[in-house]
C-alpha cells in the first residue's frame, strides 16, 4: 500500500497536480464534487425508483437520463479523484476511511455487474412486473443506495481523519 | 404508500445526518490551545494539495509536519516557495496535533527574520 502511494505521488500525474499553480487542487477538487453529485444524484433517482418510489412513471423514461449521467458522472469522478490522490498521495497512508471508501465503491460496481444479470432486470419493462421481480430490483436499488451513500460518506470523512 | 414513505423519511435522516460532514472540516483534531515551536526549516513550502505544507525540525531535533492554509490563501499571506531559506531559524505558532504521538501542527503564524507570515490572522 505504502509503496502504491509513493509510486502514485511520484507519477507524472502527481507532479503536474503539484506544479500547476495554487488553484489546481481547488479547481480538480470542484469536478470531482461536481461528478459526485450528478452520479449520485442519478442514482438516487434510480434507486428510489426501484425500491417503489414514482411507481407510476415507467422505469425505461427514468433509465434514459440516470444511467447514462452515472456512468459520466462515475468516469469523471475516477479520473479527478486519481488526480487529487497523486498530488499527496503518502498522506492517506493509515486513513481508515480510504479502504472503507473503496470497498464501498468495489460493491456498488459489484451490484451493477450482478444486477445487470439478473432475469428480473431483464424483464424490468414487463407490464405487469411479476411481484418476484419487484422485489428483486427493490432490494438491487437498496444495495446500490447503501453503497453509494457509503462511498460518499466515507470519501468526505477522509479529510477529517 | 407506507414503505414510500418509510423510504424517503430514510434518505432525508441520512441526509440531515450527512450535513455536519459537509462544512470544511474543522480543527476537530488538533489541541485547542496554541503551541510555539523554534527550529530550522527542513523542508521548504509546498503549494500542493488541500493545505500548503513544510516541514522544520525543532530545537530538540524534533521533525514536524507544519501544514498552512490552503496554497491561495498561504500565497497570499506571502508564503511561497524559496521565501524562507531552507536552515533558517523559524518559529511557529499553531494547533498541534492532539495525538501527542504525531508531530503535526495546523499553523496560524510562520515567523522568520522578524517578519510574520499570518496565514490565519484569525485565529490569532
Amino acid at each position: 500500500m505504502a509503496a502504491l502511494l509513493a509510486w502514485l505521488q511520484g507519477s507524472p500525474l502527481g507532479e503536474l497536480m503539484r506544479s500547476s499553480g495554487v488553484w489546481a487542487y481547488g479547481v480538480v477538487n470542484l469536478v470531482h464534487i461536481l461528478s459526485v453529485a450528478t452520479l449520485f444524484g442519478a442514482v438516487l433517482i434510480l434507486d428510489l425508483r426501484l425500491l417503489g418510489v414514482w411507481r407510476r412513471v415507467p422505469l425505461a423514461a427514468l433509465e434514459q437520463p440516470t444511467i447514462p449521467l452515472a456512468v459520466a458522472g462515475f468516469c469523471c469522478a475516477a479520473v479527478s479523484g486519481l488526480c487529487l490522490v497523486t498530488t499527496n498521495a503518502t498522506e492517506y497512508a493509515g486513513n481508515p476511511f480510504v479502504p472503507i471508501k473503496f470497498a464501498a465503491i468495489a460493491l456498488g460496481l459489484l451490484n451493477v455487474a450482478i444486477v445487470a444479470r439478473l432475469p428480473a432486470w431483464r424483464g424490468r419493462h414487463a407490464d405487469p412486473l411479476p411481484p418476484r421481480h419487484r422485489g428483486t430490483l427493490a432490494v438491487a436499488g437498496g444495495v446500490s443506495l447503501a453503497c453509494w451513500v457509503g462511498a460518499a460518506a466515507a470519501g468526505r470523512l477522509i479529510g477529517y481523519w | 404508500m407506507h414503505t414510500r414513505f418509510i423510504v424517503l423519511a430514510g434518505t432525508l435522516a441520512l441526509g440531515l445526518g450527512a450535513v455536519p460532514a459537509f462544512a470544511h472540516h474543522g480543527w476537530g483534531g488538533q489541541q485547542t490551545e496554541k503551541t510555539e515551536i523554534s527550529g530550522t526549516l527542513r523542508k521548504d513550502v509546498s503549494l500542493a494539495g488541500p493545505h500548503a505544507t513544510m516541514q522544520i525540525t525543532d530545537d530538540k531535533g524534533q521533525v514536524w509536519d507544519v501544514t498552512l492554509a490552503p496554497p491561495p490563501r498561504t500565497e497570499r499571506a506571502g508564503l511561497t516557495p524559496g521565501v524562507i531559506p531552507v536552515g533558517a531559524k523559524v518559529r511557529i505558532v499553531g494547533n498541534r496535533n492532539s495525538d501527542p504521538k504525531k508531530f503535526e501542527i495546523k499553523t496560524v503564524r510562520v515567523t522568520w527574520d522578524g517578519k510574520n507570515f499570518d496565514v490565519y490572522p484569525d485565529r490569532l
